[in-house]
């Protein structure tokens, strides 16, 4: 049978790890690379034949040949596809859930198709979320094994996914997820707990789809909360969802003795701030990533003149504007703007010596009780031309065209991919800079939210319609704070703390809560964990002062006296209760017990009446004592900089090596290896309910 | 896993063989309900048997992610303190809640569109034929969850006819069930232990129960039940803090917002959480059990002898032990030396329980745990004794208590000096606390189980009556 089990080469597996929105895939494992290739989970039904489904989203428009319009006959009709459009659009895994079988296995052949060219030696690794139902699992491998040649599969729970990805033997993956969180519990590299927050009727398919929603956590739901709080000021999901991902939007510290549980800014204290909104480049905190090319400056007293020159320096970068880590005092601004003016060379560099130089003068975010955040859209218009409409297919070609205005071409590739603020941040990046001589008139500091007008006149002729991205700047006051629910993070708390206590056996639980990670781009949100990790500790941490640490585990190894009264403590212990005497009470517990001859040894058992008394050791601490974020790994470089909240795709490449690429193995670790995955000779053997034994869900 | 290959011989019970039925192992208690397919070595959904009744909306509300501080919110139980089923309308809810929604028992799809139906079939190399399991009549019972899986249950020794003839009706009637089987739970934890005699020691949440089992059948005179459980010795605690100096408040977990270290002894110092509604005496019972149950867990002990704890020297001795410190969920906390040794003394000796408010917190000699087996054995025949006290199997998550089997055998030993007494105990938390639901498991999962289950076809000829005669 082992023979059987082919061998494959690093670079023919196929690794695919499902998500709600974004499901990430890649051939080959052989780099350990963060993803490749992002999809969006979503499937839109076959407009032309019933029962199948598409990529894109595909509609019927009359075929125009040579600027003439058809006479409507049924051949003059084709169909196109619009990748940007969302319409009709089925989203196969819910919060977790596979809602949607059927357009979940046409996407996962998409995605196969998309990916592979060898039909019949392609590995796959798909990772399951814990939501799955057995019957899910088994669907899935019988169609994979039956209407594909894939010579094996291997199902992973996304919980062991991130386990094999940040390589500690016991933790607590905290997925937040677009809609859902997860919690699981590994020990050992075996899932001992497991509880998720998220829509509670998600898997009865036959209620609403809004009664199914209720109760959303992860992602989403910030983001719906934010754009309930930003509602009067016509904030919708799409601006909401953009300001969640910038830094300017950050979940504060746990403050356990202020009001509202975090230390809101007050007007008082950062008046400059309100005004000056500046915002610079160094930013030191936000992560090593931004580039920092230039300090755009924007405020509301009429300086728009010396803005100009700034901005006239081609160097205004959306992305390092967003960055507004900081801010300055508004004098000390001015100063540097003149004293700037005044370099011959305006280049980022010299700005930002200055900017360390006026660090003192600044404000963090946090301190501030107004900022602005810049909004980017796209616009999507047709533009008038002599022929007829012509909707491009695609999106529109790059940015020569580009308007001289306040309006930048839409990079093609941007709608699509990065998700993550900072890969959005960088795409921004590289969109800005072609755009040298743009001339942003500061319209929309503190404006109402309104879109820059884009001049008639600069729209050039085009035969195309075309994206153009706008860019908005809008002030937002507390909200940018407030969106940090206390109820759901408390939601999130709770389910850490409960599924971690709940494990059955007691020893587990340090493990469990010395190495807590966060993963899942929900947990992006700026501050979030930290919080979270905050309010574990000041609500639930077991303090050492009570000395768990000295004497909890004693007992246990003292033995009970024996007929000689060999073990018949004697000392100085006095037995009184714990008084808050001088004496700190549980160190002279401590000391006593030492004296009392800790190494029991063997004689601790000497009542256990025979051999089936099994347990020798127990834990009975109370717990935790102790929690901790697990430390990220250092080695993998590129993955330092894509940030861990992936580390499941990781986990997903290193299982798939274990699973499907190592060789030479000695008996015990190729049975193992066996069992790991599903191979198409024991699928032949057990049908798809083999996938229960062959695979690594639990 | 390493399967045998299948020999000619052996007709395949199932689509691809082997032992394989998808049997639904249902395991309802008073503290929590647990579910799983057989087969399986744990129940994959442990749910409390208690639930969130919203009272404005009158909506029942299931599972832990549930109950939380919610207004209007009280906490029920569909099972009574004798660990039988009391509300079956919620019974029913709860446990479809459990295998379909949290378990996920698949609804059957009609072969129509469980998507491999769509094309003709091609003609693979080497792939399995899919046998048409589909062909039941799509649209009569397409309504009815679980038509696929034979549902095995467990009920306490003690269970009324009514009530096992109920839960047949649920199984067949609501749910379409192939085949149903009823089973009780001392037999199921003998099956867990790998034995077919043995004297069950079951010290469960709201029971502690005794009874012996020949050859796999419950010897019914044996049957001795007491309440002192789980859920007693947390009235026990209560007790306990009441008469402590000073009294020690259980402030349960939800309530607390931060908190901060302070030395022993000391008051709180912790910011608890203010709700702008009620909170029903229902769930802060329920959440200050929690407390409670950890308590247990890291605290309490049994004395584990010689001798009773009230015997002369032995409390001084405990006193001199180190003791235990315990921290509330409010930071408040506390050394525990003796205390906790005496708190579990009144599941063995009636006269170290402490005064209990409640009548039914009152225990007699007979319902110690040494009087309970006393009991169950003066009722069997004194020849099957020595084969039973060779195997007492100790299971329940009570029984989890650090000291607790060896207090049990000085106990025995102590009760019946002439008899070799053997005490099997699983090691692992989890095969305790799960140990009628594992056996189920195994039994579910035998092949030769098959012939044992009562199948639609027999409950539709003989009625719900059917249960009695078979399952006995």
């Amino acid at each position: 049978m082992s023979g059987s089990t082919g061998k494959w080469r690093e670079e023919q597996v196929l690794i695919i790890c499902p998500g709600s929105q974004t499901t990430l895939a890649q051939m080959g494992c052989n780099e350990l690379t963060p993803p490749q290739h992002r999809f969006p989970t979503r499937m839109f039904p076959d407009p032309e034949e019933e029962g199948q489904f598409r990529p894109f989203h595909t509609y019927k428009r009359p075929k125009t040949t040579a600027g003439i319009k058809g006479e409507g006959g049924e051949d003059d009709y084709e169909w196109v596809e619009d990748v940007d459009s969302l319409e009709g659009a089925i989203y196969p895994i819910q919060a977790g859930h596979i809602v949607h079988m059927d357009a979940f296995l046409a996407f996962l052949e998409h995605v196969h198709q998309a990916l592979t060219t060898t039909y019949h030696n392609t590995p796959i690794m798909l990772m399951a979320s814990p939501q799955w139902k057995k019957g899910d699992c088994e669907v899935i491998s019988r169609y994979i094994f039956e209407k594909t040649k894939t010579p094996a599969l291997c199902l992973l729970h996304s919980g062991l996914a991130t386990q094999y990805g940040l390589k500690w033997p016991n933790m607590t993956v905290v997925d937040v997820g677009f809609e859902k969180v997860d919690v699981t519990c590994v020990y050992e590299g075996r899932v001992v707990g497991h509880n998720d927050i998220g829509p509670e009727n998600m898997g009865d398919t036959e209620r609403e789809e809004s009664e199914r929603k209720q109760g959303i956590s992860g992602g989403e739901f910030f983001t719906r909360k934010l754009m309930e709080l930003l509602k009067d000021q016509g904030f919708d999901h799409e601006m909401a969802e953009q300001l969640k991902k910038s830094p300017v939007c950050e979940v504060l510290p746990y403050a356990a003795d202020d009001k509202e549980l975090m230390e809101l800014p007050t007007e008082g204290g950062s008046t400059a701030g309100s005004n000056g909104t500046a915002t610079s480049s160094a930013a030191p905190v936000e992560g090593p990533k931004i580039i920092t090319t230039a300090a755009g400056a924007d405020d509301d007293l009429g300086l728009d003149g010396e803005e100009k020159v700034v901005n006239e320096e081609g160097v205004l970068d959306v992305a390092s504007l967003v960055v507004s880590g900081q801010t300055r005092e508004f004098l000390a601004k001015q100063e540097k703007l003149k004293a700037e003016k005044a370099k011959a060379g305006r280049k980022g560099k010299g700005q930002e010596t200055d900017a360390a130089a006026a660090a003192k003068a600044r404000l963090p975010n946090s301190k501030r009780v107004k900022t602005i955040f810049h909004y980017e859209e796209l616009i999507t218009e047709d533009v008038p031309v002599a022929a007829p409409v012509v909707p491009a297919p695609a999106a529109p070609a790059p940015a020569e065209n580009a308007a001289p205005t306040d309006v930048e071409m839409a990079d093609s590739n941007a709608p699509s991919a990065a998700p993550a603020v900072d890969s959005g941040a960088k795409a921004g990046e590289t969109a800005a800079k072609p755009e040298g001589e743009q001339t942003q008139s500061v319209a929309g500091a503190t404006d109402p939210p309104t879109a820059a007008p884009a001049p008639e006149t600069a729209a050039p002729p085009a035969t195309e319609r075309i994206s153009r991205r706008v860019r908005r700047d809008i002030e937002v006051g507390l909200e940018r704070f407030l969106f940090a629910d206390r109820k759901e993070i408390d939601r999130i708390v709770d389910t850490i703390y409960r599924t971690v206590q709940d494990i059955d056996e007691m020893y587990m639980r340090p493990g469990c809560w010395e190495n807590v990670v966060f993963v899942g781009n929900g947990a992006r949100i700026r501050g979030l964990k930290d919080n979270i990790m905050q309010t574990l500790q000041a609500r639930h941490l077991i303090s050492p002062s009570s000395a768990t640490m000295f004497t909890s585990e004693l007992p246990s190894n003292i033995g009970t006296p024996s007929g000689t009264g060999s073990q018949t403590p004697t000392g100085s212990f006095t037995g009184q209760l714990p008084t808050s005497s001088s004496v700190n009470p549980l160190l002279q517990a401590a000391t006593t017990a030492a004296s009392l001859g800790v190494p029991g040894g063997p004689q601790g058992q000497v009542v256990g009446a025979d051999g089936q008394m099994q347990p020798s050791h127990h834990f009975h601490s109370q717990t935790p004592t102790n929690i901790k974020l697990a430390t990220l790994p250092t080695y993998l470089a590129e993955w330092t900089k894509n940030g861990f909240e992936e580390a499941m795709f990781l986990g997903a490449q290193v299982a798939a090596r274990l699973a499907f690429c190592i060789h030479n193995l000695d008996a015990a670790g190729l049975e193992a290896q066996r069992s790991m995955s599903f191979g198409r000779v024991d699928y032949n053997e057990l049908g798809p309910k083999g996938i229960r034994s062959h695979s690594m869900l639990t | 896993m390493a399967q045998p290959p299948l020999s000619s011989s052996v007709q395949p019970t199932d689509v691809y063989g082997g032992d394989e039925v998808s049997a639904i192992v249902l395991d309802p208690g008073y503290i929590h309900t647990r579910a799983g397919f057989a087969g399986e070595e744990m129940p994959k959904q442990v749910l409390p048997s208690f639930y969130g009744h919203i009272t404005s909306s009158q909506r029942d509300v299931f599972g832990d992610q549930a109950i939380y501080p919610r207004a209007d919110f009280e906490i029920r139980n569909y099972m009574n303190r004798d660990s039988a089923v009391e509300d079956w309308d919620t019974a029913t809810k709860i446990w479809e809640y459990a295998l379909i929604d949290r378990l996920g028992v698949p609804r059957p799809t009609p072969a129509s569109k469980n998507g491999l139906n769509n094309k003709p079939k091609p003609a693979a190399d080497g792939d399995v034929e899919m046998a048409d399991e589909a062909d039941l009549d799509e649209t009569e019972n397409y309504e009815k969850p679980m038509q696929e899986n034979p549902l095995l249950m467990t009920e306490p020794a003690w269970n009324s006819p009514k009530a096992r003839e109920k839960a047949i009706e649920i199984c067949m009637e609501n749910w379409a069930c192939p085949a149903f089987w009823l089973s009780k739970t001392p037999v199921l934890a003998a099956y867990a232990a790998g034995k077919a005699t043995v004297l069950v020691l079951d010290v469960g949440g709201a029971n502690t129960s005794v009874t012996a089992v020949f050859d796999g059948m419950v010897l019914k005179r044996s049957v001795q039940r007491s309440p002192v459980g789980g859920v007693w010795l947390s009235s026990q605690l209560r007790s306990l803090f009441e008469t402590s100096e000073p009294k020690v408040e259980v402030v349960p977990r939800f309530m607390v917002e931060s908190k901060k270290p302070v030395e022993a002894g000391q008051p709180a110092e912790a910011r608890l959480k203010t709700f702008d509604f009620q909170i029903s005496p229902s769930f802060r019972a329920f959440e200050e059990e929690g407390v409670l149950k950890e308590f247990k867990e890291s605290v309490v002990e049994v004395w584990k002898g010689p001798g009773r704890y009230l015997a002369q020297g032995n409390e001084d001795y405990a006193k001199n032990l180190p003791g235990r410190v315990f921290e509330m969920p409010d930071g408040s906390n506390q050394m525990w030396r003796e205390q906790r040794f005496k708190v579990a003394e009144g599941m063995w000796d009636e006269n170290a329980a402490f005064p209990s408010a409640t009548e039914e917190g009152k225990i007699t000699k007979a319902q110690t745990v040494p009087g309970l087996i006393k009991a169950a054995l003066d009722a069997i025949d004194v020849d099957v004794r020595p084969a039973l006290l060779a195997n007492v199997v100790v299971t329940g998550s009570t029984s989890l208590l650090p000291g607790f089997n060896d207090r049990l055998h000085h106990e025995l030993t102590a009760m019946f000096p002439s008899v070799k007494v053997k005490i099997h105990a699983a090691g692992l938390t989890s095969e305790r606390r799960f140990g009628a639901w594992i056996g189920g498991s195994i039994l579910g999962s035998l092949g030769t189980f098959h012939q044992m289950w009562i199948s639609r076809k027999e409950y539709e000829e003989n009625g719900a009556g059917i249960v009695e005669k078979r399952c006995k």
